[in-house]
């Protein structure tokens, strides 16, 4: 570099510049104006936590289906269970009539620390984009 | 039993409700508290709302004695009215009270942008809650015959009067104050007579029921129709609860969709607690009080057994807190139900003319009169069985509107409306016929319980008719998606667009 820049009317030297130097500024969006805006980031990460939710209320679902929805069938097809007596009193009614009630509540009770880490863990994503 | 005590007891009761609901009315003064108690209502005092307004008649009184009459395979009854809270914790609990609306025809319209789809629901909510709100007059009416000997009617309609007084004075602010107190009076009211029961029948030798092996064990007979009977309980047990508009109406009064979800796991250990009580009810009616079944009394057994097992003063105080409970259920099913119902009916007439709590009281007025009429006309059909065939409407219909339109974005106005509509003539033909014609045969046995194929017409129709529609699902989707599952601590945009 000379110590006195050429003037234009000089040797006829020309400034170059790296494009990137003078284009705007690339602007970090946060995810919560992708999803204020519904772009295609934005839907992503509603989809990804629609999806987790969904599947805690799908697991909740099966775990129903297969416990207390063969229970019918069980009863009808395996005589060795409807027999069996449990402190005088036959299997069947223990089952129906007490042991069902603490495992939904169980049941209900893993569902809502399930959904509500979900929920966490989505927030703290989106509010850890906010504060870049 | 007692006259006198009988009187008391529900004198009480009646006095209790009203004063509760009074104390409501001084904190209730904008359209607001009218409608949602201002949404500040805690967890545990909307649980215990939810679960006093939920355990009706059927659950107090017709649980006992379906299991004195008919034994282990009624014991279904009460698992499905407590799944139907798990499933509805699940699915709808947290997204619903995110929608911001209120009431289901609000949903609706929030999600599907669509009059149309609003006015089906509005019916169908009528529909349901009319067909809900009937048995609780007539069995309230049973209730006061059995222990006053005055007329069916007396009852009846002094529990539609007390109802209307207490939603058109206090709306719902007292209406959530007077449904926690009756949760606790009905599980005190069956709570502790079993310690005096039991004890009895400790000192009487522990004796145990004699029945035949179809009352002992769950489907002896083996047949297909015994296992599609209780299939289909479950379908519209599990699924109806959700749908069920005074149910709906609750979620709205939590402050956020967390404690939605908070309150929806408190009520499910509430039910479960409550729902251990009525089966010993039921059992030892099986051993002391088997002359009810041949009477066709069942239902009685439950305000009978203290004066049978115990006597004297003992059992005629028992009995007449167990009464006051049974009448608690009326009332507090009741007071929902037309809270509820009142509430969509008022949305549809509140404008230039009538302001919004005016148009609340007149339409609490309304939503009385037509149940009360038919409970006073109608020869009176099985409390649990109307119960059951509500439970079954709401499932064919409201289930799939709000399991599809919270968790499907491709749900449109006209599959909405084609769901609601097909399977609601499903699930509302099948009583008319059984009623009417009591036909034979499998015919008749998938018509007396018609959930396990109405809900798969409503599904299938809701989804094949939005599939066929793709072109008007609502263009807001997304944003409506947005507010349904993100929860509120994150400020994104929730407005309408």
């Amino acid at each position: 570099m000379s110590s006195s820049p050429p003037g234009p009317e000089g040797s006829g030297r020309v400034r170059v510049t790296s494009p990137l130097a003078t284009a705007p500024r690339h602007v970090r969006r946060s995810v919560r104006e992708e999803i204020d805006e519904s772009t295609g980031v934005g839907e992503v990460y509603m989809r990804s936590l629609i999806r987790s939710q969904l599947r805690a209320a799908l697991t909740v679902v099966v775990t129903l289906a297969l416990t207390v929805g063969v229970l019918p069938l069980v009863f009808l097809a395996v005589d060795a269970v409807t027999d069996r007596r449990v402190l005088g009193v036959p299997l069947p009614w223990i089952v129906l009539g007490v042991a069902v009630y603490p495992c939904l509540v169980v049941l209900g009770w893993l569902y809502v620390r399930q959904a509500e880490r979900a929920e966490r863990e989505f927030s703290e994503l989106v509010e850890a984009q906010d504060d870049r | 039993m007692n006259t006198t005590y009988g009187i008391v007891a529900i004198t009480l009761v009646a006095v209790a409700t009203l004063g509760i609901g009074a104390f409501g009315l001084r904190v209730s003064r904008t359209t607001s508290d009218f409608y949602v108690a201002s949404r500040s209502v805690s967890p545990w005092l909307n649980s215990s709302a939810i679960g006093g307004e939920y355990l009706s008649a059927a659950s107090f009184l017709g649980v006992a004695g379906l299991v004195l009459a008919f034994g282990a395979d009624m014991l279904w009854y009460p698992i499905g009215w407590t799944t139907g809270y798990l499933l509805l914790l699940v699915f709808v609990a947290a997204p619903l009270r995110r929608s911001g609306a209120y009431t289901i025809p609000d949903f609706a319209q929030v999600r599907l942008q669509s009059a149309g789809v609003r006015r089906v629901a509005t019916a169908l909510v009528v529909a349901v809650g009319w067909l809900y709100l009937m048995p609780q007059f007539q069995g309230a009416g049973l209730t006061v015959r059995t222990v006053t000997g005055a007329p069916g009617w007396v009852g009846t309609v002094v529990v539609a009067a007390i109802v209307v007084v207490n939603v058109v004075l206090g709306g719902m602010r007292s209406i959530t104050f007077v449904q926690a107190f009756q949760y606790w009076l009905k599980l005190t009211a069956l709570l502790v007579p079993v310690f005096f029961l039991l004890a009895a029948w400790d000192d009487d030798g522990r004796p145990s029921p004699v029945a035949p092996s179809d009352w002992i064990d769950p489907f002896s007979t083996g047949d297909a129709t015994g296992l599609y009977l209780t299939y289909s309980v479950m379908a519209a047990t599990f699924l109806g609860t959700m749908g069920l508009p005074h149910v709906v109406v609750r979620f709205y009064t939590n402050p956020d969709g967390r404690a939605a979800r908070r309150t929806t796991l408190i009520v499910l250990g509430l039910l479960g607690t409550f729902y251990l009580l009525p089966t010993l009810y039921g059992v030892l009616g099986r051993i002391y009080a088997t002359d009810l079944i041949d009477s066709g009394r069942t239902d009685a057994v439950v305000l009978e057994l203290p004066s049978r097992i115990l006597g004297g003063t003992t059992g005629e105080v028992l009995a007449a807190l167990l009464t006051a409970g049974a009448f608690a259920a009326f009332l507090s099913t009741s007071s929902g139900l037309t809270m509820s119902l009142a509430a969509v009916m008022g949305q549809g007439l509140a404008g230039a003319r009538l302001s919004g709590i005016s148009a609340l009281r007149l339409a609490a007025v309304g939503s009385v009169v037509v149940p009360l009429a038919l409970a006073l006309s109608a020869e009176r059909i099985a409390v649990a069985s109307s119960v059951t065939f509500a439970f079954a409407l709401a499932a064919s219909t409201f289930c799939p509107l709000l399991v599809l339109g919270i968790w499907w974005r491709g749900l449109t106005a006209p599959g909405a409306i084609a769901g609601m509509v097909g399977g609601g003539l499903c699930a509302g033909v099948a009583p008319v016929l059984t009623i009417a014609g009591s036909p034979d045969g499998w015919f008749g046995t998938a018509m007396s319980q018609p959930a396990l194929w109405s809900v798969p017409v409503g599904f299938g129709l809701m989804i094949g008719v939005s599939l066929l529609t793709r072109g008007s699902v609502p263009l807001n989707v997304a944003r409506t998606m947005v507010r349904l599952h993100t929860p509120e601590r994150l400020d994104v945009d929730r407005r309408d667009r």
